[in-house]
């Protein structure tokens, strides 16, 4: 007897209409949970073509299946809705508390339909849904909204938007709490566009779990593995930081609106001593032995007193490289977007395409009202809230720079996206690896989360002339030890030439981070180094007592990423649209440029190894039919 | 006498002692089931766990109107029988330190009784936070530890 699956709770807005109902035995089997359920219930709810911030679309919140457990880093909830801001699959990833707390008032998933006339929040207490009147709310920045809904309700988690959100700013997050978020592809918007404020989430009831002991075991396991991370010191030090100076170093950051590829001062600017500086004490979401996050504080100086949970590299790189911030700046911009509700990576590539714009000309002081510059802050944080409230030059920028280069002659250039998604920190044109190549193949448009090989050794930065290799770099013990089926390992994996195939490991490291994503866990690298499938299998066993295997969990991880693909090609998605934008095949940094058609090549490639076709990247009837999905074959 | 001492600078809120003790405690996971709590103080950026001190002299057994709470003979730590509780909850008020808590499956107040001298929220915690030691060593300790700062602090101003 245990408490997996609980149920789906679905909430029409429209109707005021309030259901629960127990998630269909094939959903279990075949998707799992998290990014698996949304999948499968997105793609049978949404009618294509719908307008994102129209009644049509759906929100949909799935925790993942061990969250609520003590397996290390079990916390995350995976939100999902068609996304305002590429029109195609949206969805994000969040940690924090959020997801034990819908866990244990009994739902595994929170459907969202429907648009409401008036501002409304949803309160969940267990059985008890309630939809509430939220015009006291209405117009209230983040932080402020969290300390009301805590007084009100105690003990509460809590998932609301911002002004930017309520504006429909087409990048618009949705935040957890105070200082956590589902950051990209805009889903603010949708919540906002369905006058939906906030959702706050108690549950009082445990969860049974079928083998208790097997699960304390397997959450034992789960924590050497990632203790014994080579990794894993430098991240409960410092967190995401640490890839901060290896890639100033090659110049694969995304300086000046991807100019620069490095600053001169980046170290002092972005490298990880600014946690020494800036940093006091840990955080950590529920369950995670890692604790990358840091509570920040600015002591002294124009933003003395900003205090919040920060010092990861996103914002680093976004605001730092993207707009040319220095540090104390950085922590003033995130808090910020905290607070207002937008995501930072598309804030960041929004504003330093606007800067662009105006040193080139295209945008004059006329249009915005005052001079912009790169490292300007007083003048990007004008800007920035000039789009949160949607206000002259702002409205045009709140669309996302793939809309608003078209309102502009000559602009295009400057937008860096891909399908409509502002690409994070990382240039391609600095550092070729699997993370490179799994921008353009993600589902989710030009975005870094969820392609990353589980072995990227920042050490070394060789370009293979070919495109399809990046150097592996470590001794035989970590080959040994890398959860992954001998064969595949053997393939991905040239111990000889010591290289890594981008193309196989790309696909690997999507299905990994996807499953990661179905049980809710989190990608930072000590997990993806040592935690795979094998653990999270027994894991999974352990609590849920279905016969799962390894090989089951990464089929249904495939299953899911096949069935998004499906979704984003009933939308429309194009075969060319797989590509990054013409600066950084036709403009060089230091002589780092990039083949267009080589990248062709290693693509195609990687459509052959997920048994999609070559040319229109399309899956093949026999893959979908492997993945019991030919009948969504549309 | 050995207890739980809380290690605050530590603690990063993972909530991992909440959860195993409510699994070993309740047999199901919750954190509300559990006799170890974990206070989020965003403001200060703290966490601060909060478990039963088992005090000498227990404010909640003075409060308790059944008389069930008692201290063991041998390990001096604070027990109680759960089986004739009226849910009063005036011993959850009474402690200075809200270390008594709901139980809201059996709907009684319990406390932490230390996993009988094995607690498993220190076995579980990651980061040190929670040390099972003798009380007066850690006291001893943390005197020792304030006495250098103390010093170093003494010889920063002769300097000066």
């Amino acid at each position: 007897m245990n408490d997996y699956p609980g149920k789906i709770l679905e909430i029409n807005l429209s109707t005021g209409s309030i259901s629960s109902r127990a998630v269909e035995p094939d959903l279990i089997k075949q998707y799992l949970g998290g990014i698996g359920f949304n999948a499968r219930i997105l793609y049978d709810e949404i009618p294509v073509g719908a307008d994102p911030l129209g009644e049509e679309n759906v929100l949909i919140f799935a925790a993942g299946t061990l969250v609520g457990t003590p397996f290390p880093t079990a916390s995350r909830t995976e939100a999902s809705a068609k996304s305002p801001l590429t029109g195609q699959f949206g969805t994000s990833n969040s940690g924090a508390f959020f997801g034990t707390q819908l866990k244990t008032a009994g739902y595994d998933a929170l459907l969202i339909k429907g648009t409401s006339q008036t501002p409304v929040y949803i309160v969940i207490s267990d059985e008890e849904v309630q939809i509430l009147d939220a015009a006291f709310l209405w117009g209230k920045e983040c932080w402020e909204t969290v300390d009301i809904l805590e007084q009100k309700h105690y003990g509460a988690e809590i998932a609301l938007v911002g002004p930017a959100g309520e504006n429909l700013v087409r990048f618009a997050s949705i935040e957890n709490g105070r200082y956590d978020g589902w950051g990209r592809t805009g889903l603010g918007a949708v919540m906002g566009s369905k006058k939906l404020k906030a959702i706050a989430v108690k549950g009082t009831r445990g969860r049974k779990v079928h083998n208790s002991a097997a699960l304390l075991e397997a959450v034992r396991k789960g924590q050497q593995l990632i203790k014994s991370a080579s990794s894993y010191m430098a991240f409960t030090e410092y967190g995401t930081l640490n890839a901060s100076i290896p890639y100033g170093k090659n110049k694969a950051i995304s300086a000046h609106n991807f100019t620069l590829g490095t600053l001169p001062d980046w170290k002092e600017i972005g490298g990880r001593q600014i946690v020494d500086k800036y940093g006091s004490r840990h955080v950590a979401c529920q369950s995670c032995i890692i604790a990358c996050g840091h509570w920040a504080e600015i002591k002294e100086g124009k933003y003395a007193g900003v205090k919040v949970k920060d010092l990861e590299i996103t914002p680093v790189m976004s605001f730092g490289a993207t707009v040319g911030l220095n540090t104390e700046a950085i922590i003033k911009a995130s808090e910020i977007c905290q607070r207002y509700g937008v995501d930072m990576v598309s804030t960041g590539g929004v504003l330093g395409f606007a800067i662009e714009l105006y040193k080139k000309g295209i945008i004059t002081t006329e249009d915005v009202g005052f001079e912009l510059d790169f490292g300007d802050d007083e003048a990007a944080f004008k800007l920035l809230h000039k789009i949160i409230d949607r206000e002259g030059i702002g409205d045009i920028l709140a669309e996302g720079t793939k809309r608003a280069a078209e309102q502009f002659a000559n602009a295009d250039r400057y937008a860096i996206h891909i399908k409509g998604m502002e690409i994070p920190m990382i240039d391609p044109r600095g550092r070729w690896s699997t993370w490179s190549l799994g921008m353009l193949t993600n589902i989710r448009g030009g975005d870094h989360l969820r392609c990353r090989n589980p072995v990227e050794n920042l050490r070394y930065n060789d370009k293979d002339e070919e495109y399809m290799k990046e150097r592996f770099g470590f001794k035989k013990p970590m080959y040994d030890r890398l959860d992954m089926p001998e064969d595949l390992k053997s393939k991905a994996i040239d111990l000889e030439s010591d290289t890594v195939d981008i193309a196989e490991m790309s696909k690997w490291a999507e299905d990994l981070i996807n499953l990661y994503n179905s049980v809710g866990i989190c990608i930072r690298p000590p997990v993806m180094e040592k935690v795979g499938p094998t653990i999270i299998a027994e894991a999974c066993r352990a609590f849920t007592g279905l016969e799962i295997s390894a090989a089951d969990l990464m089929e249904s991880s495939e299953r899911t990423w096949n069935l998004i693909k499906l979704f984003n090609l009933r939308e429309g998605e194009e075969v060319d649209a797989s590509k990054f934008p013409r600066r950084f095949y036709e403009e060089d940094i230091d002589g780092n440029i990039l083949d267009e058609e080589k990248i062709q090549a290693v693509l195609e490639k990687y459509y052959q190894v997920r048994g999609w076709n070559g040319r229109t990247g399309k899956p093949d009837a026999n893959t979908l039919d492997r993945l019991n999905l030919v009948d969504d074959l549309g | 006498m050995k207890r739980i001492v809380v290690n605050t600078e530590a603690c990063d809120g993972c909530g991992i002692c909440q959860l195993v003790c409510s699994a070993y405690k309740a047999g199901q996971w919750h954190p509300a089931f559990a006799r170890i709590k974990i206070k989020q103080l965003q403001e200060f950026g703290l966490n601060v766990p909060v478990v039963c001190m088992h005090c000498t002299y227990p404010p909640c057994e003075i409060f308790c109107v059944m008389n069930l709470i008692y201290k063991d003979p041998d390990t001096a730590y604070t027990l109680r029988n759960v089986e004739r509780c009226i849910g009063c909850r005036a011993c959850e008020i009474a402690c200075p330190f809200s270390a008594a808590v709901w139980d809201p499956l059996n709907e009684v107040v319990v406390n932490c009784d230390l996993c009988g001298g094995t607690p498993e929220c220190v076995n579980h915690c990651p980061t040190g936070a929670l040390i099972f030691m003798d009380i007066s060593e850690a006291a001893d300790k943390k005197r020792r530890e304030a006495a250098g700062l103390r010093i170093l602090e003494a010889s920063r101003g002769f300097s000066e």
